[in-house]
């Protein structure tokens, strides 16, 4: 059941944000492997694969970090995707994003994102958000795509 | 004089010998007065009426009896034109036919009707009037007349229409400013969270060398403690502070530039578009050639609008056609334009890298950009082309083919004179 720690999938068109993360999250002692993807139709090639690329491992486990603003496919759209299809709605989403737009909080968990996390601008705090999001990852069980 | 009257009654009454016709014609006097004070007092009312509002009455099947002057001067008619005539005749033809139907209805079964009517008068000029309509019930209980009063109000009606509009151009503020402060909110924190990241970064970069420093016995700093601090963590996080700045930098003065469209005046006139798509070719000619494109213009109808805001929307979509190109030909341009239901409408397309059906929408969307890394630019070029033309009554919208190219399609109102009359 426990088997490998879940793939995190970072999917930020930030390459700083992407990099502050992952930094914070290797920082509180995470050892998962870590991906990042530039924009939402990366993160849906890889799931939904149309051409040859880097795709998901049926049976592997995945965890996406999801930005909300990025070119070509935004994050809510990547979270109605996933969550709309039967075989990959129980992949836990958590959106981490710059705004704190309560419509916006309101629409992800309507949408059903697993938690809405914002990016602090202050570094301090962005640093102990990702910390504390690392450790909550380290306890999740997070169940295999059936899809790949 | 009515005092005196009643005395008198009181006194026949009191003597028994007086004949019974007296009495009769004493009450005869009395009802004859009553009648006088009561028809005055109508008169005094209908006068007052008359004064206020505009009174018409009508028959059973709405053929005018009766009109005050009132009614003759808004309506534009003389008296002698409608008497006799259907009401109908100043009828606008603005309301649908069950709003009329309606109306009959409710006189028809008794009820009084009570609604705000658009009227036409004799020199097609069109008027409100806030209308009650009172059926004058015959003995059987069926209308025998029906009376019309009304009031204008074509200043109120077209106050409110002037709110409506007031309001259209408040909800397109707010619009206007909720993306404002949607970009705010997303797009300017983005930078400052790397500039803070990246700074604290610098900072311990900082501290790993002091410290490297402290320990360094006679001085002496070993290369290998200074390796990642200055080849690696520096470098990057200057990278990404400058990169940040920059970037609130573009964002602020894109911000600012979108706000700013909704001041600047339109002068609005007839715009020769060849001569204008030359003049924006002519300032792109060095962009052009570097490019190696060639471009084909067609003949274009002629529209109106602001030459020097039309002017730039042109100008952003031949400089995205070759912004965006394909990397394996050279960028080829199209002008084209014809008129449709008063609308002339332009195409501008290319052969270039196109949009995803899916992205298409986003074209339009503030500070949105579908291939940040193979070009520079804020997002803005869209966002203001379709702002610019709904100032002026215009359109614009996209039809691609990923990987095969694009065509913008702008409509503007044609200039009419021009496209009625054959040269």
């Amino acid at each position: 059941m426990n088997s490998l720690p879940p793939v995190i999938l970072i999917v930020d068109d930030d390459e700083g944000h992407a990099i502050l993360v992952k930094d914070n999250l290797e920082a509180a002692g995470l050892s998962n492997r870590i991906e990042q993807f530039r924009d939402g139709q990366a993160v849906l090639d890889f799931f939904f694969p149309s051409r040859s690329g880097p795709h998901a491992v049926k049976g592997g486990t995945y965890l996406i970090l999801l930005d909300i603003r990025m070119p070509k496919v935004d994050g809510i759209e990547v979270l109605r995707r996933l969550k709309a299809d039967p075989q990959l709605q129980s992949l836990p989403i958590i959106m981490l994003t710059t705004t704190d737009d309560t419509r916006e909080v309101e629409r992800c968990y309507a949408l059903g994102c697993n938690i809405y996390l914002q990016k602090p601008v202050d570094y301090g705090k962005f640093a102990e958000a990702i910390r504390r999001l690392g450790m909550f990852v380290t306890l999740l069980h997070v169940p295999p795509v059936n899809r790949g | 004089m009515g005092s005196k009257q009643r005395d008198e009654i009181t006194t026949t009454e009191g003597f028994r010998a007086r004949p019974e016709s007296i009495i009769q014609s004493s009450n005869d006097a009395i009802i004859t007065k009553t009648l006088e004070g009561a028809v005055k007092e109508l008169r005094d009312i209908k006068a007052a009426l008359d004064e206020h509002s505009i009174v018409a009455i009508t028959d059973p099947a709405g053929r005018i009896t009766y009109v005050n002057d009132k009614f003759c001067l808004i309506s534009k008619y003389s008296r002698e034109e409608l008497m006799g005539q259907d009401h109908r005749m100043i009828n606008s033809g603005y309301h649908p036919a069950e709003f009329i139907r309606d109306l009959w209805r409710t006189i028809g079964s008794g009820r009084t009707w009570h609604g705000e009517i658009r009227n036409r008068a004799k020199d097609g000029s069109l008027y409100w009037v806030d209308t009650t309509i009172y059926p004058c019930l015959g003995p059987s209980g069926k209308p025998e007349q029906y009376v019309a009063i009304r009031t204008d109000i074509t200043g109120r009606k077209a106050d409110e229409a002037k709110l409506k509009d007031y309001a259209e151009e408040l909800a397109e503020k707010n619009k206007e400013l909720e993306t404002i402060v949607y970009t705010v909110s997303h797009d300017l924190r983005s930078p400052l969270v790397n500039v803070q990241g990246f700074s604290q970064q610098l900072a311990r970069a900082c501290e790993t060398i002091r410290t490297a420093v402290t320990l360094a016995p006679d001085g002496k700093v070993p290369v290998l403690a200074l390796k990642q601090p200055v080849e690696a963590t520096i470098p990057q996080a200057l990278k990404f502070i400058n990169a940040g700045v920059i970037k609130m930098e573009t964002l602020l003065a894109g911000l600012l530039r979108y706000s700013r469209l909704g001041r600047d005046a339109l002068a609005i006139e007839r715009l020769d578009m060849n001569a204008l798509i030359g003049e924006v070719l002519a300032a792109m000619k060095f962009q052009m050639e570097a490019a190696r494109a060639d471009v084909r213009v067609g003949l274009l109808p002629a529209c109106r609008g602001d030459r020097v805001q039309t002017n730039q929307v042109f100008a952003n979509l031949i400089d995205n056609a070759l912004k965006y190109r394909h990397p394996d030909r050279p960028p080829r341009i199209e002008v084209e334009g014809w008129v449709e239901d008063g609308r002339a409408i332009y195409r501008v397309s290319d052969n270039g890298i196109g949009i995803a059906p899916e992205h298409q929408a986003k074209a339009f969307e503030i500070f949105h950009r579908l291939n940040p890394d193979s070009s520079t630019g804020e997002g803005l070029g869209l966002t203001i082309a379709q702002r610019v033309l709904e100032r002026q009554k215009g359109k614009i919208w996209v039809e691609s083919v990923e990987g095969a190219g694009s065509a913008f399609f702008i409509s503007l109102p044609a200039d009419a004179p021009q496209a009625a009359s054959p040269r």
